[in-house]
Order: structure tokens, then C-alpha cells, then sequence
């Protein structure tokens, strides 16, 4: 293992303008997370946290600053390697799940992997990872709006885990469950964790960040403690 | 193997079927519209064409006016002569080739008097050019086919004797016998000879009533093909009108030209108000796609996010205009064969130039402006759903 961190973000900051005047939601942060890292992202609303969940996930660019993610500089990349790297490398967890409604359980699951190869799936990956995440086999040709939460949950993490990502991005995947399923759900997390995946996980709940191994503090843009 | 952003459009089409299968409608009276037009304008043109063209593989070499030059006497005849016949003879070629006499006159069927054309014609030629419809053809020396509409008039019949010539008290005028009676020809005559309302006899016996054994008034070459018309005139004007203008060289092409860009002016103009439906159907289908791309956009910042390239999104998009467009031009397709066949039977009174591929080929041809229309219309909106912002999109609700 070589000392790179996997995410390495250099003296990052977003500036919003609005008709209000600028708005800085994330004011000159540097930060480092490891390989294998569980890393927990916590601050009260406007602190920060959304935006920098879509800086990890490279959904947008920073004003100022680098953000480095497995060695590559994600400023200098085109729009379509930015599309691939969120395709490969990382796989989002939402609060609302966010599953296509057209698609059924095990479409949804297939899908990154025609983005990837560009044909359906005949290996039996999607089937065989939405197994791994305890999805009822039944349910897979069940469009998302005939499954519960929990399910719908599972679906979406086999979705993300299924081109094989080194990140997981989680923003508060467990907000739209109970208290039940939610920890089902963060149990899943921890065992990816375990076998490699770096998580990294928006939450407001100190009970969820209890299961990373570094909680960041985000106040006003800013990291008020780690 | 079946592409995932095409069945996401087929699925998205068939949850909001009822607004896509209107938005379709429109394609449909679009391609509807075009295709009986263009079909319409294209039957009249064929038959009217048709009409013209029976005689248009004829030349019609007559004599020229006779100028004489300052002293010389006026020459007393203005025939074809047989030396000229056989200078036509040899530049036609294979083209069979018909000298006619003709004169008017009057003539007594009974009672009754009349004038017309009396045209002579060997026998054989007659039979090779004309079309009895009721009796036989000329045999005999003194026997006369006559047209349609003088034996209408006349009330002639077969057997009927008409004495020719002008009425002399001292001269028995010669008499002919009707033995058949021609199919009325019309407007379009297919033998470059205005039959109905002649008289028509053997050249023997023409002859020895008007004289003129060896010169003719007129000369018919029936061309075996028509391609050659120029070709065959330019012969004969350079064989009979060596030296100078001796005869006349004509035909019915010029006609033809004018009227059928007369009706293909009209043809382009009704295929143009027929347009004007394809572009209001043009407007629905973007409001369609446009009403796609909003409603969805959760669903594309969910696809943006989690990797989609934009050329997908826009291949999904434009998938869906695609298939909006096959539903409308496959049904408006059906519907112009029905549509487009009622309305030339009804207009034109005539369906047999339907099926032919000029008239046909306007079917499969407004289905495919259809499907462009409906592809150029999902251009715009599949190019702003895949210029999403992903981070906005995703917020959308």
C-alpha cells in the first residue's frame, strides 16, 4: 500500500454566488482520507456537508483548490472522464435511495454495469451482488415503488457496490428508514468497510457516526473537528 | 441485444400512453396529409399525362406555306410530293410512315347536308391505325369508315350511302358506302388524325374524285419509340428541307411539357399546405419531449450522477421522439392507403395510376418526413435533458 491518500483535498473552496451577494459553503478546507478509511461527515444544515459530498462525488468542481481523488486531479479532467470516474470509482448511497422508477430492482443493479460494458449483464454480477446485500430475490423484477424503504435501500447499495467502486459515498442512507432497517443497513456498510471500501457517510445521527472510525465536524464551510 | 435507454423510452411512452399516442395523432394526420396530397397531385398529373401522351409518338409533316421568289410563278400545288414522301420514308427509318389526302367538303346523307373532312388513306394503313368500333374496316372501292360523332349526328348506320362533293345539277355525285364506324377518340387523338368528324375512304378512290395521286396533304410517321421523336424530326427536316423550307415538322410535346408543369406547380403546391400539418404536429411532439424532459429530470440527475454519459441521455430522448414517430407513421402510413385511395377515387374518378410506384412511393415517403419531423423535434429536448446539471437535477421534485 503506498502512502497516497485515496481522496486528498488541497485548500478547497466553494463559493455560490447569489443574488444576495457570495456565499461560501466550503471555505478553504484540506483534508485526507485513506484507503479503507470509514469516515463519518457531521454539521448542523448549511455547514458544508452537501456541497462537499458533491465535491467527493465529483458531481461538481471546487472554485479554488485541488481535489485529488485515487491520484488524479479532478479540476483537470474532462467532463466525460469526471462521467467514467463517478461510474468506476465511486458509488453513491442516497437518503432517498434515488432508484430509477422505470427500471426493476435488478435493472437498477444491472444499469452501471451497461454504462460500463456498454451490453447487458450475462455474468450474473448484479444478481449475485444484490444477493450479498440480502435483497429477496423475489423482489427483482419489483419496480422500486412496489418495494419498502429497506428494500429499496439494498437495491441502491447493490446498484453502487456492483461496478465494484473503491468509494462509497453515503449521504444519510439510513434518514428514510426506521431505526430497525437503518442499522440492517449501516451493518451491510460496516462489512463492505471491512473487505476494502473506503465509506464515507453524511449523517446527523451521532449513533450512525459511531460506526466510522473518524467523525469530521463541519461548521460554516469550515472543519471544526475531526 | 436490447439497449436499456431504449427500453427506458419505450416504458416511459407507455406510462404517459394517452398523451404520447396524441402527441402521435399528429404525426399521423401529418404524414396522412402528405402522402394523399402528394398522391393526389401525382394521379392527376399521371392522367392527364396518359391523355396527352396517346399521340405524342407521332410526327406530323405538313407542307409549308409556298413562297415564290419575285417572277416566278406561284407553283399551282403545295403537296407532299412522292419524292418527298420517300426522303421521309428513308429518314424514318423503322417508323412506319402514313401519307393522308385531305380535303374538305360537302356532303348529302339523304336529306341532310354536311361538311367535313374527307380523308384518304390506303386501306391497309387504316386497319394498322384506326379502330372500328362498330362494322368492318374498308375493303371495298367505294367503301367509307366514318367517325363517331358525325355518325352520331347524322344518325348513320352501316350501310348508310353519303354522296360526297357539292351538290352540281349536272353531275351525279359519287356516292360511299358506310361500312364501319370509328371509336370516338376526343380531345386525344392516338392516331394524329381528327377522326370524329371525318369521313374516311381509300386513297383509289380519294384520288379519282380529288385527283392528287402523287402528292399528299399531309404525312404521319407513328414512331415505335418516342425517345427517338427529336431524333426522327431532325432526320427528316434534314433530308426533305435540304435546300429550303418545304415542310412542316410537328408533334404534341410542347403541350405536354407545359401542361405537366402546370400540374406539378399545383402538385407542390397542395404537398405545401399539406406540410403545414406535419409542423403543427412538429409543435406537439416538442411540447411532448419537452414535458418528458421536465417531468423526469429527478430521474436524470439520478442517471447524470451515478455515471450516464451525456450522448445517453440524449440517445434516451431521442429514442422516445423515435418511437412517437414510428407509432405516428406506421398508423398514418395505413391510413394513407385508405385515406389516399378514397380521395382519388372521389377526385379523380379514376384509381388505376394508384399502385404506381410514382403515385405509391409518397406513402413511405411522408412516413419518413413523420419520423424526421419527430426526431428533429426531440433534438432540443434531449440536448437540455443531457445538459442537466446533475447536483440541480437531483434536487428536483
Amino acid at each position: 500500500m503506498n502512502n497516497t491518500p485515496l481522496i486528498r483535498l488541497t485548500d478547497v473552496s466553494k463559493v455560490y454566488h447569489l443574488e444576495s451577494g457570495d456565499f461560501t459553503a466550503l471555505n478553504h478546507i484540506s483534508l485526507d482520507i485513506n484507503e479503507g478509511e470509514f469516515v463519518a461527515l457531521m454539521g448542523p444544515s448549511g455547514s458544508g456537508k452537501s456541497t462537499m459530498m458533491n465535491q467527493l462525488g465529483i458531481l461538481d468542481v471546487p472554485t479554488t483548490g485541488g481535489i485529488f481523488i485515487a491520484g488524479k486531479n479532478v479540476a483537470g479532467m474532462t467532463n466525460l472522464e469526471r462521467t467514467h470516474m463517478r461510474r468506476d470509482v465511486i458509488g453513491y448511497i442516497f437518503q432517498k435511495f434515488y432508484l430509477i422508477p422505470l427500471l426493476s430492482a435488478y435493472e437498477n443493479v444491472e444499469y452501471p454495469l451497461i454504462l460500463k460494458y456498454k451490453k447487458r449483464d450475462t455474468t450474473g454480477r448484479a444478481s449475485a451482488v444484490l444477493k450479498s446485500v440480502g435483497f429477496d430475490e423475489e423482489l427483482s423484477t419489483h419496480r422500486p415503488s412496489q418495494l419498502s424503504g429497506g428494500q429499496q435501500q439494498r437495491v441502491a447499495i447493490a446498484r453502487a457496490l456492483v461496478n465494484d467502486p473503491k468509494i462509497l459515498l453515503c449521504d444519510e442512507p439510513t434518514g428514510n428508514l426506521d431505526r430497525k432497517t437503518g442499522f440492517q443497513i449501516m451493518d451491510i456498510l460496516v462489512n463492505l468497510n471491512k473487505k476494502g471500501k473506503t465509506v464515507i457517510l453524511v449523517t446527523h445521527d451521532p449513533k450512525i457516526a459511531d460506526y466510522a472510525h473518524r467523525t469530521i465536524q463541519l461548521e460554516d464551510g469550515r472543519i471544526a473537528g475531526s | 441485444m436490447k439497449d436499456i435507454f431504449f427500453d427506458l423510452s419505450l416504458r416511459s411512452v407507455r406510462l404517459n400512453f394517452l398523451r404520447s399516442l396524441l402527441a402521435s395523432i399528429g404525426i399521423v394526420i401529418g404524414v396522412v396529409a402528405i402522402s394523399s396530397m402528394g398522391m393526389l397531385g401525382t394521379n392527376m398529373q399521371l392522367m392527364v399525362k396518359d391523355q396527352l401522351t396517346t399521340g405524342i409518338n407521332i410526327i406530323t409533316v405538313t407542307p409549308d406555306v409556298v413562297r415564290a421568289e419575285p417572277g416566278s410563278p406561284v407553283s399551282s400545288s403545295n403537296d407532299i410530293t412522292e419524292i418527298q414522301l420517300r426522303d421521309i420514308r428513308d429518314a424514318a427509318g423503322i417508323n412506319e410512315v402514313i401519307p393522308i389526302d385531305r380535303t374538305n367538303t360537302q356532303f348529302s346523307i339523304g336529306s341532310n347536308d354536311g361538311r367535313g373532312s374527307i380523308y384518304g388513306l390506303d386501306p391497309d394503313d387504316i386497319k394498322n391505325i384506326m379502330n372500328v368500333s362498330e362494322g368492318t374496316t374498308i375493303r371495298g372501292e367505294s367503301d367509307a369508315i366514318v367517325g363517331a360523332t358525325i355518325a352520331e349526328r347524322f344518325n348513320l348506320k352501316i350501310g348508310t350511302r353519303i354522296k360526297i362533293g357539292e351538290p352540281n345539277i349536272s353531275v351525279t355525285r359519287p356516292v360511299v358506302r358506310v361500312v364501319g364506324i370509328l371509336t370516338s377518340a376526343g380531345l386525344s387523338s392516338s392516331n394524329g388524325i381528327n377522326t370524329d368528324n371525318a369521313i374516311i375512304v381509300s386513297d383509289t378512290w380519294y384520288t379519282s374524285q380529288f385527283g392528287g395521286g402523287n402528292e399528299y396533304d399531309q404525312v404521319n410517321v407513328y414512331l415505335k419509340d418516342v425517345s427517338t421523336l427529336t431524333a426522327v424530326e431532325d432526320a427528316i427536316d434534314k433530308k426533305v428541307n435540304r435546300n429550303k423550307e418545304v415542310v412542316r415538322i410537328s408533334d404534341s410535346s410542347s403541350r405536354i411539357t407545359s401542361v405537366s408543369s402546370t400540374l406539378s406547380s399545383i402538385t407542390t403546391f397542395i404537398l405545401a399546405i399539406g406540410s403545414i400539418s406535419l409542423l403543427v404536429a412538429a409543435t406537439s411532439i416538442f411540447n411532448v419531449m419537452m414535458m418528458s424532459v421536465s417531468e423526469r429530470v429527478q430521474e436524470i440527475g439520478i442517471l447524470l450522477s451515478i455515471g450516464t454519459e451525456k450522448g445517453e441521455i440524449r440517445r434516451m430522448f431521442l429514442y422516445e421522439a423515435f418511437i412517437l414517430g414510428i407509432i405516428g407513421a406506421v398508423i398514418g402510413g395505413i391510413m394513407s392507403i385508405i385515406i389516399g385511395y378514397s380521395v382519388v377515387s372521389a377526385m379523380i374518378g379514376n384509381s388505376a395510376y394508384f399502385f404506381l410506384p410514382e403515385s405509391i412511393v409518397y406513402i413511405p415517403g411522408g412516413m419518413l418526413i413523420g419520423m424526421i419531423v419527430c426526431i428533429v423535434s426531440g433534438l432540443y429536448p434531449a440536448w437540455r435533458a443531457s445538459n442537466l446539471d446533475p447536483i440541480d437535477a437531483l434536487r428536483a421534485e
